[in-house]
């Protein structure tokens, strides 16, 4: 029986290869589609699921009260905290302090930069890392000793030789033995490392590492497999009060399993993250298979007049309706099949441009079983879901109605495949707006006035002998022509960090309790940044000279109160000499924390240099390269520009961006292959009616109208419907936006008049080709 | 006796009024019989037709059909009794234009269950008798009109019907193709196979070995 559907079914696709086409193409769309989004997802959820302790290691971040404001900070441990956790919390059975940084490797004549973590003992275990050589036991027995990704071995030492033993050079200045090579972690890891240090050696000498003061460790703790995560969360966040006698901050455990997907917080709260875009890809997946379904749902209706007599016939011959079903699901399922293979050739052609996009390596592989089986579930459900609704219409036809050969009605199902083709558009302009907003957004905050002068700002980390060389370096570059200024700062122009509270000024104190961030600077900063002094002056070139001196953000200028804030102190002992125009750091979209400036690069991490308007940025960084070469010649030429930075800071917002572009298109191209095979279906149903009218004395344009109408109708009932919705959504996601735009009602009009111009050059084509056709011929064959 | 209908009724809604399909129909068939159901169009022959195939409901009366109630009879049961008793052709012949002339012969089979050597000897012999063996492997928009019916007839007879329902099938035939269907069924009524034809042609109504004349759903 079976084998008798397939062949039917087979052979109805093939006789009519259009219909079969737009059906198939638009599933395999729909199908590649979710299963590109279910890629992406894969990846997500499989952060950090590869390490065997995933249950048991949690992350320490801190939670600190600021304007009566819980906020929540990583990297913001003290040193202590990770022995007294292992020490006095029953149920911790590991802990490490780790600090994340970049180390250059040397040997012989290369050197390579990799990024990596100082850590205690305990780390190697709590990631389970597998070690290809050394022992993870002894691996950290030394002090000098230094294990390594396998990549980094292979990159240091080539493929054949052992890396075990060998004694690196490590930032042109200290030696480090490697004691291990582990294999290397997968991509989508949190916290990803290419190697492991002691951290011993590198706490050595800096006493701030071990008091309760200063918050800059990544601590990591290991719970034992009993033990009550919510019991000992309670007692660690008990610890750091207990401690430091500062009720304002505590820490507590971030679960491994959430470090990706869960790690936004408000007020204390786990409030989610990037688990919100794996949940509204997905369901964009869904959607977007629901409309594929709905082509072939409606296209299998319209053509149940061509079908109404063979299930006639079906049932006369003995067919129980049960048995229909089953065909007409059979002949879905084949579709769908057929789908399904198209879409494993598209995805091959399509999954490295989605990786360009998305800046993954997502593999789809027909070895991988997950994948194939979850394509065959998509495939099962979008056969069933698109095949249900003609199976069991087109099994309810009586043979005695059919079989006269009359014309019958059709009862409920031009109703429904208005209603599906209406869904269609809603679900295509929600997708056309959000795009149009999402693009408005995050175009609005790009031209945001930052208080500093993004472009040919090129950020360079300091190594080597870049600080002790600095006036020389200067001189060179100034000298050259091309370079605007050059400035020193101890921390990323762009980023948070480095911060104290609870002041005391002239005349007041800070009662709020606000966090301010510190910056220590080289005088030329402000220049080579474009910032202005709004108030007084600015640094001397001799940091001597201001040891007692600060300049501060305009926030913090108004945090003191009325008056001009030049020559109060802060204190007591530092003299404010100048204000500097707020600038936008950290957050984006929101307001970012005052700040104090002071006039010291002795510690600064980076060199910020600014290239002269119009100079080629070729050459000046082969300017840069040559004079950094010159006065720090052990340290290779790294460098980032700051407006780079910048816009990567948009990546998510960039990645809704695109992936909203891409969903737009898609769904309207499915929804237009569902109006080329409905419009075609209708102008063949109405070729008599044409044809008469023809007769009568209709212009063409007159019957391309009638024709038209109807579908204009229902693209107009779908931008009423999706407007709402788009604007609720959209809303929802711009509230999460301090800095936001408001939406715009044309953003409405140009979806909606993009809609009907699309629905209306699909239509047209065959109503076009319906009224140029020539009467007699149409009014013949009836 | 094959079959009888005890004052039968049919009717539908139109303004407030009943209007009449059938009104008041008695007859009885047995088996071996060749009938033709004569009248206007209108007068009601195909829906008479259809309820002696089970195909449609009527809305008073009763209908035996070989000791069966049909009246009774609950939808399913209805179905299976047609299924193994009924064969039908129709004016349009109706044959499936996805399938070859020895799938579509097959298809009746299929639905009855039948083993596969059964199905393969049962249309061999059909082709056999039709004549048709040539052509089994092409679809029916392939064949003439005469032979298409050939092959409608071949698909009601496949599962051994006892009675054959035959609504115009002549109708869309020229007049030498349409007596050589006649002759087909004067010989499978003499094989024993009772038939009933609607038919607009005495001469087609000649064949058979009663009349039945119609008028407005009444017997005249």
């Amino acid at each position: 029986m079976y084998k008798n559907y397939i062949k039917i079914a087979w052979r109805n696709l093939w006789k009519n290869k259009g219909y079969s086409f737009l059906n198939i193409f638009g599933l395999a769309i729909g199908i590649t589609c979710a299963a590109m989004i279910l890629l992406w997802v894969e990846d997500e959820v499989g952060y950090d699921s590869n390490f065997s302790k995933q249950d048991v290691v949690y992350y320490v971040p801190t939670n600190q009260q600021y304007e009566g404001e819980w906020r929540t900070f990583f990297q913001a441990t003290p040193g202590p905290l990770a022995q007294v956790l292992k020490e006095e919390v029953p149920g911790v059975v590991g802990s490490a302090r780790t600090s994340r940084m970049d180390l250059l490797f040397q040997v012989g004549e290369k050197s390579i930069n990799k990024g990596g973590r100082f850590a205690d003992p305990d780390f190697l275990n709590m990631f389970s890392l597998s070690f290809i050589e050394g022992n993870i036991e002894t691996a950290f027995n030394m002090f000098d000793a230094i294990v390594v990704s396998r990549k980094t071995a292979t990159q240091l030492y080539g493929e054949n030789t052992s890396a075990l033993g060998k004694v690196i050079k490590v930032n042109n200045d200290t030696n480090y033995t490697i004691t291990g090579v582990y294999e290397n972690l997968p991509t989508n890891v949190t916290y990803n490392f290419d190697w492991v240090a002691p951290f011993e050696r590198y706490a050595e000498g800096k006493e701030w590492m071990r008091e309760y003061g200063s918050n800059f460790s990544d601590t990591f703790v290991e719970l034992s497999p009993e033990a009550d995560v919510n019991a000992v969360n309670e007692k660690v966040k008990k610890i750091l009060p207990a401690k430091t006698e500062d009720e304002e901050t505590y820490a507590f455990l971030h679960a491994m399993k959430d470090w990706h997907l869960r790690s936004n917080f408000e007020s204390e709260k786990q409030v989610g993250g990037q688990i919100v875009y794996v949940q509204l890809f997905s369901l964009i997946a869904i959607i977007i298979l629901l409309i594929a379904c709905i082509n072939f749902m409606n296209l299998a209706t319209a053509r149940s007049e061509k079908r109404a007599n063979e299930v006639g016939v079906r049932k006369v011959l003995g067919s129980d309706r049960k048995g229909l079903i089953s065909q007409f699901m059979a002949e879905a399922l084949i579709t769908a099949s057929i789908a399904a293979i198209a879409s494993i050739l598209l995805l091959k052609l399509l999954v490295p441009q989605f990786n360009t996009l998305i800046e993954k390596q997502l593999v789809f592989s027909l070895l991988n079983s997950v994948h194939v089986l979850v394509l065959m579930s998509v495939t099962l459900v979008c056969g069933l879901v698109a095949g249900w609704y003609p199976a069991f219409y087109l099994s309810s036809f009586k043979p005695v109605d059919v079989l006269k050969g009359a014309h019958r009605k059709q009862g409920s199902a031009p109703f429904i495949r208005k209603g599906l083709v209406a869904t269609q558009f809603v679900v295509s302009i929600v997708f056309i707006i959000s795009t149009i907003i999402v693009y408005q957004q995050v175009q609005h905050v790009k031209g945001r006035n930052l208080g500093y002068e993004k472009d040919n700002l090129v950020k360079i980390p300091v190594t080597g002998d870049i600080i002790k060389n600095f006036d020389p370096i200067k001189e060179d570059l100034l000298a050259s022509g091309s370079i605007e200024n050059l400035g020193l700062n101890n921390s990323e122009i762009l980023s948070g960090g480095n911060n104290t509270s609870g002041l005391e000024w002239q005349g007041g104190v800070d009662t709020e309790d606000v966090l301010v961030s510190v910056r220590a600077i080289s005088s030329d900063f402000f220049d080579a940044a474009g910032m202005q002094i709004v108030a007084g002056r600015g640094f001397s070139n001799n940091p001597l000279k201001d040891s007692t001196n600060i300049i501060v953000s305009e926030s913090f200028a108004r945090l003191m109160g009325f008056g001009t804030a030049v020559g109060k102190t802060v204190e007591n002992d530092f003299t404010i000499i100048g204000v500097v125009k707020d600038y936008l750091y950290d957050d984006m979209y929101g307001s970012s924390d005052p700040v104090l400036f002071f006039n010291n690069h002795e510690d600064a991490r980076f060199l910020y240099v600014k290239i002269k308007k119009g100079m080629p940025l070729g050459s000046a960084l082969s300017l840069l390269d040559k004079v950094l070469k010159k006065h720090n010649p052990a340290f290779p030429f790294d460098y980032e520009f700051v407006d780079d930075a910048f816009n990567a800071k948009f990546k998510s917002e960039k990645l809704i961006g695109s992936l909203s572009q891409i969903f737009a298109l898609l769904a309207i191209i499915i929804s237009c292959l569902g109006l080329i095979g409905l419009s075609a279906f209708i102008a063949d149903q109405r070729r008599k009616e044409i044809g008469v009218r023809k007769v009568l004395g209709s212009s063409i344009s007159g019957i391309v109208g009638l024709l038209s109408k109807e579908f204009l109708q229902l693209v107009l009932i779908a931008i009423l419907i999706a407007s709402p919705i788009a604007w609720w959504l959209m809303q929802n996601w711009l509230e999460s936006f301090a800095y936001r735009i408001e939406i715009n009602w044309r953003v409405f009009a140009i979806a909606g008049l993009a809609a009907i111009g699309i629905a209306l050059i699909t239509v047209s084509f065959q109503a076009i080709k319906a009224a140029l056709a020539n009467p007699v011929k149409s009014l013949r064959t009836e | 006796m094959l079959l009888k209908l005890n004052n039968i009724f049919k009717w539908v809604q139109s303004g407030g009024q009943r209007v009449f399909l059938l009104k008041d129909i008695n007859l009885s068939i047995e088996e071996g019989e060749f009938i033709s159901i004569m009248g206007p169009s209108g007068s009601g022959k195909s829906t008479l037709l259809n309820v002696i195939g089970m195909l449609d409901d009527f809305d008073e009366g009763e209908y035996n059909f070989l000791d069966e109630s049909v009246h009774n009879l609950k939808e399913k049961h209805r179905a299976n009794l047609y299924k193994q008793y009924i064969g039908f052709v129709f004016q349009a012949y109706h044959l499936l234009d996805e399938l070859t002339v020895k799938e579509n012969l097959e298809m009746p089979l299929l639905y009855s269950k039948k083993s596969s050597s059964e199905r393969k000897s049962l249309v061999a012999d059909m082709l056999d008798r039709f004549n048709i063996v040539g052509k089994k492997d092409l679809f029916p928009s392939q064949l003439s009109g005469g032979q298409q019916q050939l092959v409608g007839i071949a698909r009601a007879l496949i599962s051994s019907p006892k009675l054959i329902l035959a609504d115009e099938p002549t109708g869309n035939l020229n007049s030498k193709q349409g007596e050589e269907i006649m002759e087909l069924f004067k010989q499978l009524n003499d094989e024993g196979v009772t038939i009933i034809q609607v038919t607009h042609s005495k001469k087609n109504a000649a064949y058979g070995s009663r009349v039945i004349n119609l008028l407005d759903g009444r017997r005249i």
